[in-house]
């Protein structure tokens, strides 16, 4: 037996994908919207779809699409503001309750995440009984549904969960792998995105059965170091373990963005609510102990296609709000604005970890005191309970979008509302 | 909706397990009967933790919060069809 099918074989692999979660959640919640075709939006009014209940999407309504889509594909479609806190509660209890049957839990995103069963059958018994435990509690718990995926490795259990929805259980064994891979599309592969799928169709590939056979020193040629990753994942090779939150790599930015309620061009408007997102980075890299030399900004103009993005690096690092609000501000007096203001993002990167440093000169060392007791009062009361005085008549303050790269603690923790 | 954060009377059971489930609570004076719990959940402003609740009565649906370090409860929003 070749070493990559000894390795196959040997682990057990679940991939656990919450059914059309917020809006799950939200029929769960009430009782009226349960067996209706509903969609989740944010409260901010130009909002998309953020999820969709099985019952819209047989309407083909679609995460991301707009709102006046979604009503035009079904008319009778019930619009719910979504309550990110609900959502971000939920998946982290889900996420505990993983825990229990094996250490090794990778969330993927918030309503995703892999488990590495391997080691746990000795207790436990199968992998299917694991599943049919886990989604027992979810159900009994919260009422939701969830689909998974049992496979020998990361990529096909993602795979197999997309096979049956809602409320599957699919099962991909060893001697199934090239069975099941070769009438598959490409772009049913997590990784495969539309530009490569039509980079691969030039070269007369359709299904991962033709890319596992096309030859992999065209396909290097082709796509360079990934192409070796291609002609893997058409062979439903992928020997990527299964990392617990504690052995990921360390964060390398910390970063918020925001759609504005309406588009902006006064400077003073943009400064109000770079400062916004300068606290926001600020606050969170003050928490989690780290400072950055690198900053960006973002800015995506109000045709929402067009935008730009600039970083500037400064010799050291920070992590006061006000610094870097100063350094956006630099980064944007560099640029003419083409247009209206619809979203901004402010972003801390090359980052160093416990960096912090006694500032030697008095006024500074006044500032650092002042931020730490700042930050002392937003921690027990709640962030922008004290801020700068600029902010008080901000409407809309902090983060109210999960961002994919939320996680259920540690600096990529960030509480949304 | 109806307004946020009103101060209510209720009656609660504490389930083994840390569970509490609302029984009944009042508001203007009338007593609503909750016929289900719909879902559960926490969060925290800053320090402070609040347990949220939505119920039904069958006829509208309702938010309960209750904040454990004020050992008060409230009703945050109120939503009939």
């Amino acid at each position: 037996m070749p070493a990559d099918a000894a390795t196959m074989k040997e682990r057990i692999i679940l991939h656990l994908d919450m059914n059309a979660f917020f809006a799950n959640v939200e029929q769960q919640a009430n009782p009226a919207l349960r067996g209706k075709p509903i969609a989740v939006i944010g409260s901010n009014g130009r909002t998309v779809i953020t999820t969709a209940s099985y019952e819209a999407r047989k309407y083909g309504v679609k995460t991301g699409m707009a709102i006046w889509e979604a009503k035009r594909q079904c008319p009778r479609i019930i619009l719910v503001v979504g309550d990110n806190r609900k959502y971000t509660y939920t998946s982290s209890r889900i996420f505990g309750m993983m825990l229990d049957y094996t250490p090794l839990v990778e969330v993927f995103s918030i309503d995703e995440a892999f488990l590495d069963v391997t080691r746990s059958l000795k207790i436990f018994g199968t992998p299917e009984r694991i599943v049919y435990l886990l989604k027992a509690r979810i159900k009994q718990s919260f009422g939701l549904t969830c689909s998974v995926g049992i496979a020998p490795n990361k990529l096909l259990a993602k795979l197999a969960s997309d096979m049956k929805k809602p409320d599957g259980l699919t099962v991909i064994r060893p001697d199934d792998v090239s069975r099941v891979m070769d009438s598959l599309p490409i772009r049913d592969i997590c990784g495969i995105g539309s530009r490569t799928e039509r980079r691969l169709n030039l070269l007369g590939i359709k299904t991962c059965g033709d890319l596992g056979r096309f030859p992999v020193d065209i396909l290097k040629r082709k796509f360079g170091v990934i192409g070796q990753r291609l002609h893997e994942m058409g062979l439903g090779m992928d020997d990527s373990p299964v990392v617990p939150a504690g052995d990921q790599d360390r964060v390398k930015s910390v970063g918020h963005s925001m759609t504005l309620q309406r588009d902006i061009s006064r400077r003073q408007d943009i400064l109000k609510y770079l400062l916004q997102l300068s606290e926001m980075v600020g606050r969170r890299a003050r928490r989690y102990g780290v400072s950055g030399k690198t900053i960006s900004l973002y800015v995506r103009y109000a045709d929402f296609y067009s935008s730009f993005g600039r970083q500037q690096t400064l010799a050291t690092p920070i992590s006061q709000s006000d610094d870097i609000y100063q350094a956006a501000i630099d980064i944007l007096d560099t640029v003419e604005l083409q247009q209206p203001v619809r979203l901004l993002g402010v972003r801390l990167s090359n980052l160093q970890h416990q960096a912090a440093q006694l500032p030697l000169f008095p006024q500074e060392r006044r500032k650092a005191l002042m931020v730490l007791a700042m930050d002392a009062v937003n921690n027990r009361y709640g962030d922008f309970t004290v801020t700068f005085a600029s902010l008080l008549n901000t409407e809309e303050k902090g983060s109210h979008v999960i961002s994919p790269a939320w996680r259920p603690d540690g600096i990529r923790c960030v509480d949304v509302q | 909706m109806a307004t946020k954060g009103i101060p209510i009377r209720i009656a609660v059971i504490y389930e083994p397990g840390k569970r509490i489930r609302p029984i009944w609570f009042e508001l203007n004076r009338r007593q609503y009967r909750v016929v289900e719990t719909t879902y559960h959940w926490r969060d925290k402003i800053g320090e402070a933790h609040f347990l949220h609740y939505t119920v039904t009565d069958g006829e509208a649906l309702y938010e309960l919060v209750f904040s454990p370090t004020d050992q008060i409860w409230t009703l945050n929003t109120q939503q009939t069809e």
